[in-house]
């Protein structure tokens, strides 16, 4: 007598029911998860033609409205940075009194390289990508890059 | 004048409505609560206890209505409205300087926002300071704290769209709020503004979720919300006496 | 169907599908046996009519409010221009003002969510029946209430007044871990500033509803305080001011 645990075919037919139902629903679910995503579009959040190199004089910091971004220009060559206060997001203008990025929110301070040096900001202004392409400078507005710290290899040489 | 009365109230049409007669009487108050859909949120009974004042000073009703003035009202406010970000700023001042009763009916749309949250708030207060989210209600207070947070978002996704300089930052702060979330915040961020930032996709979505998603939540759990109360046997003040006797 | 020329309650009528019917009112004992005298009145008309005037009244206010006060609008949308001060809607002003005292994730994220977890919770933790329906339950509930309230309207005020003038983050930026500054240090405080009136009164052998009453006290009167701070106290460059002297022309109320 082998009394085998056997599943009637009533709880079978439950199970394989029950289960395929849930894999339709969570299915949906997902797709849904993925309609709702963001999608890019044109202007802001794509490439964005900020100017000649030779316009940016170095030492100096640009601001292009478009881009919602500045233009820094060291030495060592050129950042591109969010001007979007990484504390709560308010656009962050450069004060060329003080020498420094003042976020008027919440009184968050960056020097030109966006490193925090004062308030509540938790890491440095994000970064854009910048490309030069015969003399003309390129910002990929796509991918706003969070750091933790200045590191010159963000600089593109120009 | 009484005999057309009567043909009136005696007539297929009339007695098609209404199945009892004029409520004057016992039976007939009994139904005309038990046959009519919106009467009959309420018991036929109602104790004396629950209709005091000071005991939930209506703040619960309040809201309810203030919910219903909020729906019309908006109703009203979508006839002169579009979620764009080159015109919602335009309607409202169209809607402010052209449209008849157009600036009052936006004050009432916000003021009544505010009012809502208010309410809410206070009958939240108000019911656990009266101990009334114990046994058998602790699901309805449940509901009833989801309400309230439902009731924020559909202020705030409101707030962003007259596309003022106040709308703007407001609602930018307050979404970069929910990216400090660890894990999941960029996602909850991206998947409400739709974008990087707050523009075009993002006031899309927040008219959406607050001309339909939300508000349909909000009728939804109240209707919920309403039928635990009378489940559970209308306030918890009917409680006090009976309380003891279940233990 | 000679029925309707006779005027008879049409309720009354038997019908075919219809398999039950309220059919006699009698006054006998009912399930509220037990249960002490029937202190119930018919809901027809007295609580239809109520409801009918609390509506009238509450369309009244909004109107007459309406009359006289007018929705603020701003300039257009100009996402390069950061308006001076930017807030959030007034009901998220407490999570703004938490944020200036600490680390995002701890005290925009972290804390209002234990909040809601924990308010959500309250009826699984107070599973007693007993004490329902009455103000603050008893005389001791109402004096817990009472005193937590007080208490928490001097600390968290003194908190934040505190917190700004001499802020620990500033004071020793670079000295100490940020992680320390802007997380450790913040939740110690918040969590013994909140905790302190629960343990005193855990020291009196309190009923679990004694228990959630000191809580809810401390974290709804906390909530109030942080929002009034944010909403009303708050200028340009989200400094404290007091509200009736603000900077510029920057009025609070003038934002909602």
């Amino acid at each position: 007598m082998s009394e085998k645990k056997t599943m009637s075919r009533r709880n079978f037919l439950g199970i394989a029911w029950g289960g395929s139902i849930a894999l339709v629903f969570g299915q949906a679910a997902v797709a849904l998860l993925k309609f709702i995503e963001p999608v890019s579009a044109g202007g802001f959040g794509g490439s964005i033609y900020a100017g000649k190199v030779e316009e940016f004089a170095i030492n100096s910091i640009n601001r292009i409205l478009a881009g919602r971004f500045f233009i820094s220009r060291t030495e060592d060559g050129i950042i591109a940075m969010w001007q979007k206060c990484t504390h709560l997001g308010c656009a962050v203008p450069w004060v060329e009194e003080e020498g420094q990025f003042h976020c008027p929110c919440h009184g968050s301070l960056y020097n030109e390289v966006g490193e925090v040096t004062g308030g509540p900001a938790p890491r440095p202004l994000d970064t854009f990508p910048v490309t030069i392409k015969s003399g003309e400078v390129w910002v990929d507005t796509s991918q706003p890059t969070e750091r933790s710290g200045f590191d010159p290899s963000q600089l593109t040489d120009a | 004048m009484s005999k057309l009365i009567d043909f009136v109230t005696n007539s297929r049409v009339w007695r098609s409505f209404f199945r009892h007669g004029w409520p004057d009487n016992p039976l007939d108050r009994s139904l005309v609560m038990t046959s009519n859909i919106f009467l009959h949120l309420h018991s036929v009974k109602t104790s004396r206890k629950s209709l005091k004042w000071s005991y939930s000073m209506g703040l619960g009703i309040i809201s309810a209505i203030v919910f219903g003035i909020l729906t019309i009202t908006g109703l009203m406010l979508m006839f002169y409205y579009a979620p764009t970000v080159e015109r919602a700023y335009g309607y409202i001042i169209t809607l402010q300087t052209l449209v008849p009763f157009g600036q009052l009916m936006r004050n009432m749309h916000r003021w009544g926002a505010h009012l809502m949250v208010l309410v809410v708030v206070l009958h939240m207060a108000r019911v656990f300071y009266t101990g009334a989210y114990k046994p058998p209600r602790e699901f309805n207070w449940v509901v009833g704290v989801v309400l309230l947070l439902l009731t924020l978002g559909a202020s705030f996704t409101g707030y962003l769209l007259p596309w003022d300089q106040l709308a703007y930052w407001a609602i930018t702060v307050g979404t970069s709020v929910a990216a400090y979330e660890p894990m999941m915040g960029s996602t909850i961020k991206g998947l409400m503004l739709g974008g990087p930032e707050v523009g075009q996709e993002a006031l899309t979505r927040f008219y959406a979720l607050h001309v339909m998603l939300i508000p349909m939540g909000i009728a939804l759990l109240t209707s919920l919300h309403i039928w635990r109360v009378r489940k559970d046997g209308g306030l918890a003040a009917n409680a006090v006496e009976d309380g003891g006797s279940d233990e | 169907m000679s029925n309707a020329e006779k005027p008879q309650s049409f309720s009354k009528e038997k019908s075919a599908t219809k398999t039950y019917s309220l059919v006699e009112l009698v006054k006998a004992p009912t399930t509220m046996a037990d249960k002490g005298p029937d202190d119930s009145i018919f809901s027809f008309p007295t609580v239809a009519l109520l409801e009918l005037l609390l509506t009238l009244g509450v369309i009244a206010f909004l109107v007459l409010f309406s009359l006289g006060v007018d929705a603020p609008l701003e300039e257009i949308a100009n996402p390069n221009t950061t308006t001076d001060p930017a807030k959030a809607p007034w009901y998220l002003m407490g999570l703004q003002e938490m944020l200036e005292h600490g680390h995002p994730t701890l005290m925009a994220v972290g804390m209002p969510t234990l909040m809601v977890l924990f308010v959500m919770s309250i009826p699984y933790i107070d599973n007693v029946r007993k004490g329902s329906g009455v103000w603050f339950t008893s005389k001791k509930g109402k004096k817990v209430t009472r005193n937590t309230a007080i208490y928490t309207a001097v600390v968290m005020p003194a908190y934040i007044f505190l917190d700004s003038t001499f802020p620990l983050r500033e004071i020793l930026r670079g000295q100490l871990p940020d992680f320390i500054l802007q997380a450790v240090f913040p939740a110690i405080l918040m969590g013994a500033i909140v905790l302190l009136p629960v343990i005193v009164v855990w020291r009196t052998k309190p009923t679990p509803r004694e228990l959630m009453l000191t809580l809810f006290t401390v974290l709804f009167v906390g909530a109030i305080v942080f929002t009034l701070a944010g909403f009303l106290f708050r200028g340009p460059g989200f400094e404290l001011y007091w509200p009736w002297d603000m900077p510029g022309d920057y009025r609070p109320w003038h934002n909602l």
